[in-house]
């Protein structure tokens, strides 16, 4: 059989290709104008179109709304953190943990794998149950998933430490890491969207009785979707252990999940592109944002300090978005169709 | 046995009070299909305008209960005109990111305008003491709360049963285009479904201020993720259901507070929100609504 890619799937390819050069601009603008501490804002970055990338893949296809992508990051971080960081640095972070969790310590690619694995093997448990759930009762029990994993970690502080961080992790990722795993991710999410499983989905999505009574098996398809979304759920958990060197609990629940749901729909479920630029635009705003909170002098006046502010935006932008432009900036379309010439009517 | 009629009496009381809120959500789901997890926002602000009035007008405990209920009744219109009518007849997704958006925005203008660090407000402690009946200790304001779910379920059904809005308003979460057909004003319908929210949400702040005395931005949202888990179970839109399921939540919280070892007890919403997905996964439509065709509204 010889392998052939279809039109659509030639166009993903060269609509990533662009995605990639955009993230490779910003990385390369970084390196000649940027300062120190906006690597760590960068990288943040990085890691969020990660998650909002897996996002797009389940919920962006399928149009099922999943609250629960902060718990399969935080199961992947702490499975990752544990995995690597050195004995010894366990003795002192996690001095009671039980069954033996503080005497090993692996090689960062097999830490990966295992916190990978983990996921993937959560994922497809809960996957099970999710692709028989429709509409809002996917919301409802990403809800439970995301409730059930916080307290577990929040429970025992023996292993997770709870909401003080779990410290120690050795820096292994760097912006480099980063920016491949990011491209890898936008021609990953792409070439799904354009396979035949991404369209399934989005048939499904559109129209769930005409989807079935085309001969798409449902449940099939929706459990694919998931569990390769939790699988960038993961890598991005992964890489977000790996670089910050602390975790706690408390980025891993509905604040988090807030940012990457408002970063998702801002820039349009439908579309990888929406996704990439959806992230960019609301970090851009929220640094912003950020820097008007603490009060800065500006035109000589020195502006009050207004903790909030930043929360306020991204209400705004979910409620402004649900209520004035519910397909998002990108709706349907992809980044190479914003240069094609437009059919006449 | 004292020991079982005293955890059957906390069951009960935590019960009330999750079914309170769940009646709020439910009453607005059942009739514009809208999850409103905006709700505890709404709560919290009753809060709020308890510390504004009392340190502008009178701090007279039985006033600043009316004027908590008319701020709550209020705000829940408030947000009816202003965030949810351009977003009526949208889909459950929709409404429901845009209920969480609202949210998240009240939360914080209560972080910008008012203060990150909880706000003492007293005046309703003393709804809170201990009585001691024979071996049983409770606190009156367990006794209260149940006497005023009651009392408010009563009323409620009374309202839907007897008056013209109330009738719309139930005919109005079976087809609302045809009540609308008869002649009934929509907005009218849905805005006499927020004002009922509101003031379930006034009743539930009333009682929170009393046993927790302070207010803080955040203090609606664990309630009403309780609550909405009590409408889920009991069945979305189904006034009974969140009835039901609220006081289902409240003995299922007390047993596993009871029965599992005191170190588990942070356990206690894992295991709630388990039996949440199970219930789901069970009957995907909640314990008191009936199984749906799929593809009868295509």
């Amino acid at each position: 059989m010889k392998f052939r890619l279809n039109a659509g799937q030639r166009q993903g390819l060269l609509g990533s290709a662009m995605l990639s050069l955009l993230i490779l601009l910003i990385v390369g603008a970084y390196s000649l104008w940027g300062e120190t501490y906006q690597a760590r804002i960068l990288y943040a970055t990085f890691v969020n179109i990660l998650v909002v990338v897996g996002l797009q893949v389940f919920t962006g296809n399928s149009n099922l709304t999943g609250f629960s992508h902060a718990a399969f990051m935080g199961i992947a971080a702490y499975a990752a953190a544990i995995s690597v960081t050195p004995v010894a640095m366990k003795a002192i972070a996690l001095p009671d943990a039980p069954w033996g969790l503080n005497a090993f310590e692996l090689s960062p690619i097999v830490s990966a794998l295992i916190a990978f694995g983990i996921t993937g093997v959560l994922g497809l448990l809960t996957g099970l149950i999710m692709a028989r759930l429709t509409g809002v009762g996917v919301t409802i029990v990403s809800i439970a998933i995301l409730v059930i994993v916080h307290s577990i970690f929040l429970h025992r502080t023996d292993i997770f430490k709870g909401n003080q961080a779990f410290f120690g992790i050795p820096k292994i990722f760097d912006l480099s890491w980063i920016t491949a795993l990011v491209i890898l991710a936008i021609f990953l999410a792409r070439l799904f969207r354009e396979s035949s499983f991404g369209l399934q989905l989005r048939a499904c999505a559109d129209d769930e009785v005409g989807a079935r009574a085309m001969g798409i098996d449902i449940y099939r398809t929706r459990l694919i979707g998931w569990i390769i979304s939790t699988l960038f759920f993961a890598t991005a958990g992964i890489a977000y252990a790996f670089f910050l060197g602390t975790i706690s609990a408390r980025p891993f629940y509905f604040n988090y999940v807030f940012l990457t749901i408002a970063m998702l729909i801002l820039g349009g479920l439908r579309s990888v592109t929406g996704a990439v630029f959806g992230t960019l635009l609301i970090t851009i705003g929220l640094e912003v944002v950020r820097w008007l909170e603490t009060g800065p002098t500006l035109v000589g006046v020195k502006l009050p300090e207004m903790l909030g502010l930043s929360g306020l935006l991204l209400g705004v932008v979910i409620v402004g978005v649900m209520a004035f432009l519910p397909k998002g900036i990108m709706g349907n379309r992809e980044i190479e169709e914003l240069f094609r010439r437009k059919p006449k009517a | 046995m004292d020991y079982v009629i005293q955890q059957a009496l906390n069951a009960l009381s935590f019960g009330a009070e999750y079914a309170l809120i769940a009646l709020g959500l439910a009453i607005v789901f059942s009739i514009m299909g809208l999850v409103n997890f905006a709700h505890g926002e709404v709560i919290a602000f009753g809060g709020y305008s308890m510390v504004m009035i009392s340190t502008v007008l009178t701090g007279n405990p039985w006033f600043l209960m009316i004027g908590v209920l008319v701020a709550t009744v209020l705000a829940s219109l408030t947000l009816e005109r202003v965030a949810f009518r351009t977003i009526r007849g949208a889909d459950l997704t929709t409404g429901l990111l845009t209920a969480f958006g609202v949210s998240i925005i009240l939360q914080n203008l209560f972080l910008l305008l008012g203060s990150p660090r909880p706000i003492p407000a007293t005046q309703f402690i003393f709804l809170d003491q201990t009585l001691t009946i024979g071996a049983i200790r409770i606190s009156s304001l367990q006794i209260y709360e149940a006497i005023t779910t009651v009392v408010a379920i009563g009323l409620l059904l009374t309202f839907l049963r007897k008056t013209t809005l109330g009738m719309a308003m139930r005919a109005a979460a079976l087809d609302f285009e045809m009540v609308r057909l008869c002649g009934v004003r929509a907005n009218r319908v849905i805005a006499g479904a927020f004002a009922i929210s509101g003031l379930l949400a006034g009743l539930a702040a009333i009682f929170i201020m009393a046993r927790r005395g302070s207010v803080d931005p955040h203090m609606g949202f664990n309630p009403v993720l309780t609550a909405f888990v009590a409408c889920v179970i009991g069945g979305f839109g189904s006034l009974p259901g969140a009835v039901l399921g609220g006081f289902l939540l409240g003995i299922t919280e007390v047993a596993v507070l009871v029965l599992l070892p005191q170190e588990y007890g942070g356990l206690a919403q894992a295991v709630v929100f388990t039996l949440v997905a199970l219930v789901l996964i069970w009957r995907p439509d909640g314990i008191l609504s009936p199984a749906q065709e799929k593809g009868d509204k295509v």
